[in-house]
């Protein structure tokens, strides 16, 4: 045992646990960089080198408890959060995901247009004898024929061609046809522009067939502008992203732009987004609460039944915990096939035919009823420790005082078990406020008018919406999620601070 | 006997309301797994005809890879709830015993840390494993290391908090006594500390072990193929709202699921019970 943290042994163990580890990530790190994800493999970095550092010498003994813990808790946790908070001053939105760069070459790229007569041409990929990427291309019709490269177009008559069944010419002079298996795989030469003619220029539209199209808009990257050369339209960084005209109209696609505050603005200044937000945090809080309240009063009732000998009472305890105990993602999708309107149980006990998930206060009641089952049973054994820990002096005294059983439990246990019991149920509050997975997998947070083009639900709560907004619907807006989430962040750290506040008020009563 | 009745009864009304509330939705799902035309329609609280049919197509169907994603889950829950905790309990040791600069402030963001709900950090999660993925495949978006990668991280801080608190509740003399024996911080970690705190860290991996596998959408993110799938979301996109065509091989699958975890968790529930009122909220 001791040559496991002393001796060679444990040396050379170390030394190759460290190699290996360091290679891995060092691996990593170099394709980062490769793929110009300078952060990530700054990260990687920094890690191998702490990792070395702690542990070959014997600087810092805690840290070489503390790394392991650290990196992991820095990669998945704390960089997110650092990365929630930056996304949420970013415009960073479907049609707004890429980087500038990336929306400037998409925008040259989508900047053209087909000529008048919409002209096209068979084609053949090949290279000049120069080694140039060209086409051949055929105007079966006219007939016309020539060659194109990058830069130049060299016009060809019949007689220098072979020309297929339908006209279409095979082999040129000075022109060496590219197989079809060299062309897949290989991107490139659909990139290019062949030369049509001084504005225009053709590009491979498929196997065979090339199209000849004009540049309309073009980037000046001194002035970071880009110019319409038909019209001269001037299209300007509109600071959010975009590059847009004197109207407004914007090019499309964007780019993700720093945009500051502009997403939490919106949360109080944009009608369509403040009037959602503030119905689904009302919802949020009522679910939060009744979901506690139904909880624990429940929990508390039974605590209160089974407080004392009776028969029966360990079948009943094993039972009642039994909610708690199920996996609660499987009982809350049990729950929603319960709901179901046609086959469900629910509407088959009760011989209606109600659309539970369709009406908005259906849909309520079910969450609360499919919450309180999930949560009663936490406060039944909560409860019940509580109860046990209470001196049972006090209320004999007060019985001896006189006080009947409902004024003890009023005047003496309930007062004593709240005290004891509020950090607990502080901590529950904040746990359902973010209950992701019940809302999700209950209601999907509907009923939602979606043709509306509503993106909030009536059972939605903030997390559920803010899911809905990130990836639920046709315009992923991650800015906007982002800024809920930190919304979210401090409402929830707020609660819980105050009930640890709480607790620790405690820890010095006792 | 009116006495009996006096105290007693109200007390058995509400026990047994409670405990058929608890037990109906339970009761309904065994009793759909057995019924061989797989309907969730409840004909009858007593099944009339028995079969095991429901069971046959999980393990038979090719439709359903139950067993695929049961293997899944078992590996990805099982690996995040030893590798969290092995990690986890030295950092929570490091907090609790040793004595450094910056201690406080290090137990303090720990603190905020863990109070932060994985699921808020979703979308920058999505974003990052996006990208690892342009250089890295195998651990980003899509792939079931990634997905570990990220369930280690939100692990973390809840673990190492929660092992703090059980670190803190070992009499510090036996580290002290150690120490005057002249035992190294090392030493005193793995001969003293560990054999310790087994228990504790048995009951720590088996709350990440059912965290994890309740764990829904991440998972959904994450992995896409039908093969990589967890139970958690192979079953819910299996039933996908179709709750009358799929509903007995549902209520088969999850069954086979639960016992285990619940024969588990009313085995430990003691532990379990006294950790939750120190203060964690099981997920």
């Amino acid at each position: 045992m001791t040559l496991l943290y002393r001796g060679k042994i444990a040396l050379v163990i170390k030394i190759i646990l460290l190699a290996v580890a360091s290679a891995i990530l060092l691996m990593l790190a170099q394709s980062a960089f490769a793929q110009k994800e300078y952060a990530i493999s700054a990260f990687l970095l920094i890690s191998v080198l702490a990792m070395n550092y702690v542990y070959l010498t014997s600087r810092s003994v805690p840290f070489k408890f503390f790394l392991p813990g650290t990196i992991f808790l820095f990669a998945f946790v704390l960089a997110p959060i650092i990365f929630t908070v930056v996304m949420s001053t970013y415009n960073y939105k479907t049609g707004n995901y890429i980087s500038k760069q990336e929306a400037i070459e998409r925008v040259i790229a989508l900047g053209v247009e087909p000529d008048e007569a919409g002209t096209t041409f068979d084609i053949v990929v090949g290279k000049t004898s120069a080694g140039e990427l060209a086409i051949l291309a055929s105007d079966v019709a006219t007939p016309q024929y020539f060659i194109s490269t990058k830069t130049k177009r060299i016009d060809l008559v019949s007689t220098d061609l072979t020309l297929n069944a339908y006209g279409v010419a095979t082999t040129a002079p000075n022109f060496t046809r590219t197989s079809i298996s060299d062309l897949t795989g290989n991107q490139d030469y659909t990139k290019i522009k062949y030369l049509y003619s001084d504005s225009y220029f053709i590009s491979i539209e498929g196997q065979d067939v090339g199209a000849v199209f004009r540049q309309t808009l073009k980037y000046e990257p001194s002035t970071d502008t880009f110019r319409n050369l038909i019209n001269g339209t001037i299209y300007r960084d509109n600071g959010k992203g975009n590059y847009a005209d004197s109207k407004k109209q914007i090019l499309e696609p964007g780019w993700r732009a720093p945009t500051w505050f502009s997403n939490y603005a919106k949360l109080i200044t944009d009608d369509h987004v403040r009037g959602p937000f503030i119905r689904v945090f009302i919802w949020t809080v009522i679910f939060a609460v009744l979901t506690v309240l139904t909880s624990f009063g429940f929990g508390l009732l039974l605590a209160l039944a089974l407080n004392k000998p009776l028969r029966g009472r360990r079948m009943y305890r094993s039972i009642l915990i039994l909610p708690y105990a199920m996996p609660s993602l499987m009982s809350i999708l049990i729950w929603a096939g319960m709901f179901d309107t046609e086959f469900g149980a629910i509407n088959n006990i009760l011989n209606t035919h109600i659309a539970w998930f369709s009406n908005a206060n259906f849909a309520r009641s079910a969450v609360i009823l499919v919450s309180l089952w999930l949560g009663f049973p936490y406060f039944y054994l909560i409860s019940t420790g509580a109860l046990q820990a209470i001196p049972t002096e006090l209320t004999e005294a007060a019985a001896i005082d006189g006080a009947s059983g409902r004024q003890v439990f009023s005047k003496i246990t309930l007062p004593l078990l709240l005290q004891i019991l509020s950090p607990l149920l502080i901590a529950s509050f904040a746990f359902n406020f973010n209950n992701f997975n019940l809302i999700y997998l209950l209601t999907g947070g509907g009923p939602r008018d979606q043709l509306g083009g509503e993106i909030a639900g009536a059972t939605d709560i903030l997390i559920s919406y803010t899911y809905q907004i990130a990836f639920g619907s046709n315009v992923q807006d991650l800015g906007l999620a982002s800024a809920i989430s930190v919304i979210i962040f401090f409402l929830v750290a707020g609660i819980s601070l105050y009930g640890l506040r709480k607790s620790k008020v405690l820890e010095t009563f006792e | 006997m009116n006495k009996w009745l006096k105290e007693n009864l109200w007390r058995h009304v509400v026990a047994l309301g409670m405990s058929f509330f608890a037990l109906f939705p339970l009761y309904l799902v065994v009793i759909s797994s057995l019924n061989p035309t797989g309907s969730l329609q409840l004909t009858s609280f007593i099944p009339r005809e028995i079969s095991w049919n429901n069971y046959k197509l999980l393990f038979d169907s090719p439709a359903i890879p139950y067993l695929t994603w049961v293997k899944n889950s078992l590996v990805i829950a099982g690996a995040v709830a030893v590798i969290s905790v092995f990690i986890g309990a030295s950092s929570a040791f490091a907090f609790s015993r040793l004595r450094f600069r910056g201690r406080k402030t290090g137990v303090q963001i720990l603190l905020l840390v863990q109070m932060f709900p994985a699921i808020l950090a979703l979308s920058a999660v999505y974003v990052i494993m996006e990208r690892v993925y342009r250089f890295a495949p195998s651990l980003g978006l899509g792939s079931q290391t990634g997905l570990l990668l990220v369930y280690l991280g939100g692990a973390m801080g809840v673990n190492i908090w929660l092992l703090k608190g059980f670190v803190d509740s070992i009499p510090i003399e036996l580290d002290e006594a150690a120490k005057i024996d002249g035992a190294s911080p090392m030493q005193t970690y793995w001969l003293i500390f560990i054999p310790l705190a087994a228990p504790v860290l048995a009951v720590v991996s088996l709350l990440s072990f059912i965290g994890t596998l309740n764990e829904y959408i991440m998972a959904r993110l994450f992995l896409v193929e039908m093969d990589s799938r967890t139970v958690a979301v192979g079953l819910q996109q299996f039933i996908g709202g179709q709750y009358s065509q799929n509903w007995g091989p549902f209520a088969a699958g999850s069954i086979l699921l639960s016992i285990p975890i619940v024969v588990i968790f009313l085995s430990l529930q003691r532990y379990i019970v006294s950790g939750l009122t120190a203060g964690s909220v099981k997920g």
